[in-house]
């Protein structure tokens, strides 16, 4: 006999109470089920979505600016800071959280010695977060303000571009605008090479916005901060000269001119400058852009009997004269139904010698030189424009950009030698500097090419560049084109210049071991209704400072100068004395070897 | 027969408890389903931990990090602000207003060599 131990209540019990067990089992596992369908839904099936969402919150993606490089001059055998970069600050203020605007302004007022009523009236502007009160406060000021624990004031950092040389050079270095864009002079034409690379962080962070390192998304890539220039200038010759040029302006009553000095054997601008200039640290309050130009390499302008110098060199190259030739000069020529004429000082017809057609500036004799490149004297044919223009073009590189590391560099203008009006009466103004533009950069690179013995380089502003790790990597001579005229075109034409030195009147006389030539150029100015003015001049002067061999060329001009009908002589002259003199007595010119 | 050694003879004609049972011993001890199951969980939040721990290390030295570069930063200004400063200093404009330069007195060159 089976014994049971269950009575026949609890029989009936089992089966319900395993039903109930089965129903919370299910719902549990149904419950369980939705759960894991809900997650599989939001983790798998919206994984992107609410990823992004997530790291649009936490992740954090910031551009780490590089370093702007900074700009420095040659000074001896080291370089002087010309351009650094500064952090300064922005005051600003939010009104939203400012309670006592009176006692507030007065408070920071007194940090930046600024009118503390102005700043109570935009600390109560109406429906704006953001009112700046100054800007550039240094890090003194920065940490006086933060001190003051104002709500609603804060200080926002920016780099600046700072001067310590104050307008030193200001148009050769440009300046960097709002938007950090390199403007004019070097900063604008190396740009990409000053600004270097800005670096990334993209990362997640914190609520305060601070990185986290533990995070297999972020990303970094450091900024490669711009590269270092030394600049050809020369800081001592550059202050002389800007000085020189204030004082030579002053004296001859112009509002505007420009000076440079250039190595013949290097292509390299010891100084450069123009007036009037400008600060370069608030070249916001500027209101004349003109200001900002480096008129010396960006203004071309018809340069005058300066020219004279390119015309005897190429007539002497291509033979058709040679440096004792001696012509009969008209004193006048009839040209395209057009008179081209001297000036009154000449006298009238005469046997004339090369040495004359510059040193007493015969235009006729400029003329002539060019009619001798046709062979057929009386008529500039196309033979002899076509030299010539092959001569200004290609040989002087005239009508060409240089290439200096500046912004805006012109051109210049030089006319078509086979179409156009009047070509024989415009190609022989060519032969004496008018009916052509060109600026002083470019004429005294073309000097250069025929004085250094034909070698053309390119005009240079850069000494080296200095790359982060601080490796230099000087700038070599751009050789442009060889045989620009044959070496004893130079040294014939380098006597030329002397004798014409020698034969005008200094302030002061040049030591006789050195070698000092240079010309003179008066150029009518253009009107823009047709023909020129007939009493406003540019006065121009092209010369040289050296010994054996030549070492500066200088090009000296002077904008409308008050000193009568000779502004090359009356303004341009004086201006390449002075410089020619600081030269020889301060930058160690290599005097002659038999002196 | 005395009581004693009925006793005894009682106790001889019947068998010992248990005498027929079988026990078997395993050679090898194993850990049942449930054993596992909580080893593992209990490993799974120790990894965690460590992972947690790994990631709070990690991250404090990512605080580290950033306030290390911030001392960097600033005193990369402070040495910045200080070569503004050196050559502002050392610029012609304040070198020719110095009360040296006031001093000097012009001198013209009263010939030159020659070689």
């Amino acid at each position: 006999m089976r014994l049971s131990l269950s009575s026949p209540g609890a029989e009936a019990a089992a089966p319900k109470s395993n039903r109930r067990l089965s129903v919370w089992y299910g719902l549990l596992i149904l419950i369980l089920a939705i759960f894991i369908a809900r997650l599989f839904y939001l983790q798998i099936v919206r994984h992107d979505y609410y990823r992004a969402q997530a790291l649009a919150d936490q992740q954090k993606e910031y551009t780490i600016p590089a370093a702007r490089g900074t700009i420095a001059a040659k000074s001896g055998s080291g370089s002087v800071a010309l351009v650094l970069n500064e952090k300064l600050y922005t005051l600003y203020a939010d009104p939203a959280f400012i309670k006592n605007a009176t006692e507030a302004a007065a408070k920071v007022a007194a940090v930046t010695n600024a009118d503390k009523a102005e700043y109570a009236k935009a600390m109560k502007t109406k429906n704006s977060r953001y009112v700046v009160l100054a800007r550039r406060l240094g890090e003194d000021q920065k940490k006086q303000i933060s001190d003051l624990k104002l709500p609603g004031v804060g200080t926002q950092a920016q780099q600046y571009r700072t001067y310590p040389q104050g307008s030193l050079a200001a148009q050769v270095l440009g300046f960097v605008n709002n938007d950090g864009q390199g403007t004019y002079g070097v900063e604008q034409a190396l740009d990409k090479t000053l600004m270097g690379t800005p670096g990334r962080l993209k990362a997640i962070t914190d609520a305060q916005g601070v990185p986290l390192a533990a995070s297999r998304d972020n990303i970094q890539v450091d900024p490669k901060p711009g590269k270092d220039l030394v600049l050809s200038l020369d800081l001592g010759m550059q202050r002389q000269l800007e000085t020189i040029l204030k004082q030579g302006l002053e004296a001859s009553r112009s509002d505007s001119g420009g000076a440079l000095i250039m190595e013949a054997d290097s292509g390299a601008i010891r100084a450069m400058a123009n007036l009037p200039t400008y600060d370069p640290a608030e070249y916001f309050n500027v209101s004349d852009a003109q200001r900002f130009n480096n008129a010396t390499v960006s203004s071309p302008l018809e340069v005058g009997s300066v020219m004279k110098t390119l015309t005897i060199s190429a007539a002497l190259d291509l033979g058709v004269v040679k440096a004792d030739t001696t012509y009969a000069d008209p004193n006048h020529w009839k040209l395209d139904d057009h008179e081209i004429t001297n000036i009154e000082e000449i006298g009238g017809p005469g046997t004339r010698s090369m040495t004359d057609i510059l040193n007493r500036s015969i235009n006729t004799g400029a003329v002539w030189l060019l009619m001798q490149m046709g062979g057929k004297t009386g008529e500039v044919t196309q033979t002899a424009r076509e030299r010539w223009h092959d001569y200004m073009v290609n040989h002087y590189r005239l009508g060409k950009a240089t290439g200096i590391e500046q912004g805006y560099e012109a051109e210049g203008s030089i006319p078509d030698p086979k179409s156009g009006y009047a070509l024989q009466l415009t190609y022989a103004n060519t032969a004496f500097g008018q009916a052509m533009t060109a600026t002083p950069l470019q004429l005294a690179a073309a000097l250069a090419a025929i004085l250094n013995g034909g070698t053309y380089y390119r005009p240079t502003l850069i000494d080296s560049i200095i790359d982060s790790s601080g490796k230099a990597e000087p700038k070599k001579p751009e050789a442009l084109r060889t045989s620009v005229v044959k070496p004893s075109v130079g040294s014939e034409l380098k006597a030329i210049m002397e004798y014409s030195v020698a034969h005008h009147t200094f302030k002061k006389p040049f030591p006789a071991n050195f070698s000092v030539g240079g010309k003179t150029g008066t150029a009518q100015i253009a009107n823009p209704a047709g023909g020129y003015y007939d009493n406003r001049y540019n006065g121009i002067y092209l010369g040289f400072v050296g010994g054996d061999r030549v070492q500066y060329v200088i090009a000296v001009r002077v904008n409308e100068p008050k000193v009568g009908k000779y502004a090359g002589s009356g303004a341009a002259q004086p201006l390449f004395g002075e410089l020619a003199q600081m030269l020889i007595n301060d930058f160690n010119v290599t005097p002659r070897s038999g002196g | 027969m005395t009581y004693s050694s009925s006793v005894a003879a009682s106790k001889q004609g019947y068998a010992r408890k248990g005498q027929n049972a079988v026990s078997f011993v395993a050679a090898t001890r194993t850990l049942g389903p449930i054993s596992n199951t909580i080893i593992l969980i209990v490993l799974a939040c120790l990894i965690g931990l460590l992972y947690l721990t790994q990631v709070t290390k990690t991250n404090s030295y990512g605080y580290t990090i950033n306030s290390l570069q911030q001392q960097q930063s600033e005193l990369q200004d402070q040495k910045a602000n200080l070569e503004v400063t050196s050559a502002r200093l050392q610029s012609l404009e304040r070198v020719a207003s110095s009360e040296v330069a006031k001093g000097l007195v012009s001198v013209a060159p009263s010939g030159s060599l020659s070689q």
